[in-house]
């Protein structure tokens, strides 16, 4: 199990420094960075804080299919490659138009390949060819520069991503109260390693072992824990040691319960 | 107010090029090195600029890697010459505009462009002859977004991020006057040439900053870089250039006058004539120089020299210009 701490609410760069750094003392894997009206461009947020925290994956969670998806891949690459290589771009679909959001996804899979590429889709054909477009027409087009490592980690989140993701062998992150049996219990070839997460809340940290334990049962892998900066060190020393292991020795929980080394 | 108030360094293009090969991952870290120099002596901004789909890997998203120096730097402020205004998506510009200036503490220059390579365009199911008008819609929309328009909270407290119009154009004077922006010119233009569009664009109202792109090496070794520069412009212009009735390189003669006028532009020799020649273009009516001498083939130590030689021993002589 691996953990993302979403530090839902802060905006500004010393707070989102703080929480990334908090993340990784408490040996978190990273933040994971939601679009909101308060930080209405995670990616931007992911960039500036490449060079401040070392170490801690960085997610930026982005609508996806409204604007041109070379665009956003343009945009997901540099940031990767100021983070040299931490980010996860996780995408939700922008409309209820899933066509949509199934070809922005294929063209940001397609762009962040090291190779040019064609894309004639129903929404966006790259190159277009526009006749007005005279000099040099291509019939395809390179992504320069591609993301740092030989593949762009990339999630989809949202119920109805869900099957495009299956499909693809995409990382997928749902909902806190979305019913994880549905899909991802027929998980194909292609995608039964591809990671899956949800999104947690925490209240108690004993009482999220427990979800976690039972995430484990239809392959949870990785949990995205909206909770203040503060929270990162229950999250690292009582919950993410209890879920690494199929089991623990005999003893050990209580021991840890007992004496509470982290806090000697 | 400090001479290096006045001055700014130019222009990172995070190019990969056969002439100066790089992995993109160090041209981003180098870039957040440089700009860490450049803030700590003092200099105004860093200027950054915007390509895309093209070998060279030009950096074709320059507000993230904005982004990575805003959170490396305190106050040098962070422009872009240019952002290529018509080939982004106006709503999602907005959001990203608005997320760095805020995340740098108002430190955003954006300086807007418009983009003349076909391929470009089209790769992203634009027309290239479109780009006037996505111009002034894309700027209306920008603008309405950072001023809350439609009833929602405008996406910063600051005031709005100052805006420069990229170009020599007619048409682009009169659209940063009318807009309220400020000029950024090219480095290619003559001092009477400055004298004239600066005239031009104060008659029609224009009140901004105006700022010029300016190619110097100061000390040793100018001859050399100029010959790398003109080779430099000789591969883009032959690749990108679209002449009066031929493309880039099939037009030789052209390519090649464009160029001498390039390198004729770039000011070097020591200190003191190099400053005289920035004297010179600050005495045309410039008030911000974007001062060039960042390529791809220049190695970062011989980059760093230069940039501590302008501000030791060229910008304390600029005291006075343009006065």
């Amino acid at each position: 199990m691996r953990f993302l701490l979403d530090p839902i609410g802060l905006a500004t760069l010393a707070a989102l420094t703080d929480a990334a750094t908090a993340a990784r003392e408490s040996g978190l894997d990273g933040i994971y960075l939601t679009e909101s009206a308060a930080l209405p461009s995670p990616l931007i947020a992911a960039a500036a804080l490449a060079g401040r925290v070392e170490d801690v994956l960085v997610a930026a969670e982005i609508t996806l299919g409204d604007r041109h998806p070379l665009e956003v891949a343009e945009e997901a690459a540099v940031t990767d490659l100021a983070l040299d290589g931490r980010l996860i771009l996780v995408a939700r679909p922008a409309t209820d138009d899933l066509s949509r959001f199934a070809e922005a996804l294929d063209i940001v899979r397609l762009a962040c390949a090291p190779r040019p590429f064609r894309f004639e889709g129903n929404h966006w054909q790259v190159p277009a060819n526009l006749p007005e477009n005279e000099w040099l027409p291509e019939e395809q087009v390179r992504l320069m520069p591609g993301p740092p490592l030989p593949r762009l980690e990339l999630w989809t989140a949202g119920a109805a991503a869900r099957p495009l993701a299956i499909e693809r062998g995409l990382g997928h992150l749902i909902g806190a109260d979305d019913d994880p049996g549905a899909g991802l219990a027929q998980l194909t070839k292609a995608s039964e390693l591809a990671p899956r997460a949800r999104r947690e809340q925490l209240t108690d940290p004993l009482a999220l072992v427990e979800r976690l334990r039972e995430g484990r049962e239809w392959g949870q892998d990785w949990a995205v824990v909206s909770a203040p900066a503060s929270a990162a060190p229950d999250l690292g020393s009582i919950v993410r040691p209890r879920v690494q292991m199929h089991k623990l020795s005999p003893g050990l929980e209580a021991f840890w319960d007992t004496e509470r080394p982290w806090a000697q | 107010m400090g001479e290096l108030d006045r001055v700014g360094l130019a222009l990172w293009t995070m190019q990969s090029t056969a002439a100066g090969p790089g992995l993109h991952r160090t041209l981003y870290r180098r870039f957040g090195e440089d700009a860490q120099l450049a803030d700590r002596l003092g200099f105004a901004a860093v200027w950054i600029g915007e390509h895309r789909v093209w070998y060279d890997g030009w950096c074709p998203a320059p507000l993230h890697a904005l982004a990575y120096v805003a959170g490396l730097t305190e106050r040098i402020h962070l422009g872009t010459a240019m952002y290529l205004v018509p080939q982004h998506d106006a709503d999602g510009a907005a959001r990203t505009l608005a997320q760095l200036d805020e995340l740098s503490g108002g430190r955003l220059e954006l300086g807007a462009g418009l983009g003349y390579r076909d391929p470009e365009f089209d790769a992203l199911g634009l027309q290239r002859n479109q780009r006037g008008k996505l111009m002034d819609a894309n700027l209306d929309a920008i603008e309405a977004a950072w001023a809350g328009a439609g009833g929602e909270q405008p996406p910063t407290k600051r005031p709005a991020p100052r805006i420069w119009m990229g170009g020599m154009a007619p048409q682009a004077i009169a659209r940063a006057a009318r807009r309220g922006y400020g000029l950024l010119l090219p480095q290619t233009l003559s001092l009477d040439e400055v004298r004239r569009i600066v005239e031009s664009y104060r008659e029609q109202g224009g009140a901004a900053p105006v700022g010029m792109l300016r190619e110097i090496w100061v000390g040793e070794g100018g001859e050399r870089h100029a010959r790398r520069v003109s080779l430099h412009l000789t591969e883009e212009a032959g690749s990108w250039w679209a002449m009066k009735d031929s493309f880039g390189f099939a037009a030789p003669e052209q390519i090649a006058k464009q160029v001498a006028r390039g390198v004729s532009g770039i000011a070097t020799g020591e200190a003191d004539a190099v400053a005289e020649r920035l004297r010179d273009t600050l005495d045309a009516g410039v008030d911000h120089l974007a001062v060039r001498f960042a390529f791809e083939f220049v190695e970062q130590a011989a980059l760093h020299d230069q940039i501590h030689r302008l501000a030791e021993d060229v910008v304390p002589l600029l005291a006075g210009a343009g006065a």
